[in-house]
């Protein structure tokens, strides 16, 4: 059994001959006047039922068993219009034995109503199907209605005597609902509605701690019954904050964003502490508070198909892990950029979640590839010979004949021996940002006695030669 | 007579739980081993299907032996496939282009740069810090799994810095990618380690590419 409460009180129609800004204003109240009603409704139906559920300016309340409270349905009824006229509230109520004719009733009827167990139907039929707009809010809806209107329809019980299946001929799976709510019949469970939780947990320490390792402890201590909280309320962890109060009396405050949700208290865990490893308080800590930003829980579909990848949890706690031990800086991946400069190149963060479609990997390699640099296509007439790029180019001493051309490669750095040229092709000039600390250079490919294959090249602003790859 | 002190050094192995460090040349594809096609099929055919997973394997060639070439085929290979890749790039020499260029989706490339050892030297002159951090960032990439392909390049890495590793290094190495699926590759001068039934590829020269 469902009762319904609905508020004629919130009215979000203020349309009028007024000044716009004046329009505005009362735009604002209206729509803030109706967020309390809503609220104050919920209270209502927390009075009587934890499972309530607000569906815009009405309430539907599942009230079986309140009969053992209140007595019989109009009783109930009575008792829920009492307790919302005590807030203040005017309220329509509707007692049936299915939601939809609880909200039908209700948004018709003034006053305590009551549909007789087994009576829905018949309850509901006299009601106007202009009603259909106010339970589905939609243009499908108005549509619906403008349809029976042309039908020459105009009750609710003239369409629930309508054929189904002629109906679902015409409407689609959409008439087919129309005609279970014209019947009073409901087309979807109740779904209670859930209170925000927060999850935050906090910890005083009876004596200071100093350190990450006694740190670890309490955090896991903290962190687990969130991380079961989480699960409970399929939610996960947008945003974690660790707030640490030294003894100084300065609190320490972190914020992780974390790239996917997760709620694995390990994962959490290790993140937390790998970020404070990297900005460790500067005294010791006597009280750990963590907040979480709670964020839906992710829907992660396993294929059959494919290899698994690494979760999010295992590729952020990674990337943290790799960022402490190497160096945020150091760790990503590539992206070519749009630039004749040679070896040029960005680095962005590692995504944590990836397509397993071999599709979506051969779609993203083409845009990858649409976006390649002009020297990267270059590169790519010759796919079997790759580059080693030394980032500080080496200098080199280079012997040169009349025309310019290298004839022997020399240096000084270990393990770049040089030797006679056996074979050079080039040059091939470039230039480039003359606006900035630009270069311009002529490049050559030259084999080298000594077994090995470079990219050297002359700098024309210093006229001095460099090793800048090794083809391999 | 020297393959009775091979069968008896064997017996006592196997006694000892030790055997599985003995190496044996089998020709063919194992059926308990899944392979990584390396990209290029008549290598391919050559390996049996490519380079076996959950097992360390290394690349082993001279400079402009073709190896980067090699290995930047496997990482498009396996990208080609949807897999995640990732390279620890002791010495930071990769060359973005080249990798674009060989057919590497570089979204699926976790790229772990080495340290560039600053002035006097920059390949021959790297530090042995450098190249231990590098390779705890390659013992994190494994233990993280699921990987597809993971590539630890120290190509350009001089030997005496290398045989200064533990040798316990690599036998960590191939207990953590022991029965997982990831493909662990080695890629150098000169051989380093490999699992039992890895493979040790010798890249050939390369010098007639210019």
């Amino acid at each position: 059994m469902y009762a319904c409460l609905y508020s004629a009180g919130i009215n979000h129609d203020h349309r009028g001959a007024r000044s716009d800004r004046s329009e505005n204003l009362l735009n604002a109240a209206g729509t803030a006047s109706a967020a309390v009603h809503r609220g104050s409704l919920a209270v209502v139906a927390q009075q009587f039922s934890p499972r309530y559920e607000s569906r815009g300016d009405l309430v539907v309340i599942d009230v079986r068993g309140l009969e053992r409270l209140f007595g019989a349905p109009r009783a109930i009824g009575d008792e829920l219009r009492r307790d919302a006229a005590d807030r203040g509230l005017r309220v329509h109520v509707a007692i049936a034995g299915t939601q939809t004719a609880a909200i039908v009733l209700a948004l018709a009827r003034p006053g305590v109503t009551v549909a007789v167990p087994g009576g829905e139907t018949a309850a509901i039929a006299p009601m106007s199907i202009d009603l259909l707009a106010k339970i589905d809010h939609d243009d499908a809806a108005v549509a619906a209605i403008a349809a029976f209107k042309r039908w020459g329809l105009k009750s609710f019980g003239e369409i629930a005597a309508l054929p189904p299946d002629e109906l679902s001929a015409r409407l689609g799976q959409q008439g087919l609902r129309w005609h279970a709510i014209a019947r009073g019949a409901d087309v979807r469970p109740l779904v209670p509605d859930v209170e925000d939780e927060r999850f935050e947990s906090a910890l005083e320490l009876e004596w200071p701690i100093e350190g990450l390792e006694p740190l670890s402890f309490v955090l896991t201590r903290l962190l687990e019954p969130l991380s079961l909280g989480l699960e409970q309320r399929d939610r996960g962890v947008a945003v974690l904050h660790v707030e640490l109060r030294l003894v100084t009396k300065n609190t320490h405050a972190r914020r992780l964003e974390l790239p996917a949700p997760m709620r694995d208290a390990k994962t959490l865990r290790t993140l937390a502490l790998l970020d404070l490893e990297a900005h460790p308080p500067e005294a010791a800590i006597d009280r750990v508070a963590i907040v979480i930003d709670p964020t839906p829980g992710r829907v992660w579909q396993h294929t059959l198909f494919a290899r698994p990848h690494p979760t999010p949890e295992q590729l952020s706690t990674l990337v943290a892990r790799l960022g402490a031990a190497m160096g945020q800086d150091r760790i990503g991946a590539p992206v070519t950029v749009d630039s004749y400069r040679p070896g040029a190149f960005e680095m962005k963060p590692f995504a944590t979640e990836h397509c397993h479609d071999r599709r979506g990997a051969r779609s993203a390699r083409s845009e990858s590839s649409r976006e390649i640099s002009a020297s990267a296509a270059c590169a790519a007439v010759n796919r079997d010979v790759a580059l080693r790029r030394c980032r500080q180019p080496v200098p080199a001493r280079v012997a040169a004949d009349a025309n310019g051309r290298p004839i022997k490669v020399t240096t000084d750095r270990r393990g770049f021996a040089g030797g006679a040229v056996i074979r050079a092709t080039g040059p091939w000039k470039t230039s480039g940002e003359w606006w900035t600390s630009g270069w311009d250079r002529d490049e050559w490919d030259v084999a080298l006695s000594d077994g090995g294959a470079y990219r050297v090249f002359l700098d024309h602003a210093t006229s001095r030669w460099f090793i800048d790859a090794i083809l391999d | 007579m020297a393959s009775l002190a091979r069968a008896d050094l064997e017996s006592l192995l196997h006694t000892k739980n030790l055997a599985r460090t003995l190496t044996r040349f089998e020709p063919g594809a194992r059926p308990d081993l899944e392979y990584a096609s390396t990209g290029h099929a008549g290598l391919d055919a050559r390996l049996s299907g490519g380079i076996p997973r959950g097992q360390v394997s290394e690349l082993v060639g001279r400079r402009s032996s073709g190896r980067t070439a090699l290995m930047l085929r496997m990482l498009a290979a396996a990208t080609a496939r949807g897999e995640l890749v990732a390279l620890v790039d002791a010495l930071d020499m990769l060359d973005v282009e080249s990798a674009a260029a060989a057919g590497v989706d570089l979204d699926r490339l976790l790229w772990i740069r080495g340290f560039v050892v600053p002035n006097p030297g920059l390949c021959r002159d790297m530090n042995h810090r450098a190249l231990v951090q590098a390779v705890r960032a390659f013992t994190l990439v494994l233990e993280a799994g699921n990987f597809g392909l993971v590539v630890f390049d120290a190509g350009e890495a001089p030997a005496d810095a290398i045989r200064r590793l533990p040798f316990t290094t690599w036998l960590r190495l191939q207990r953590m990618v022991e029965g997982s699926s990831t493909a662990c590759l080695l890629v150098g001068s000169d051989r380093m380690t490999r699992s039992p039934h890895g493979l040790s590829l010798q890249a050939p020269a390369l010098r007639a590419a210019v």
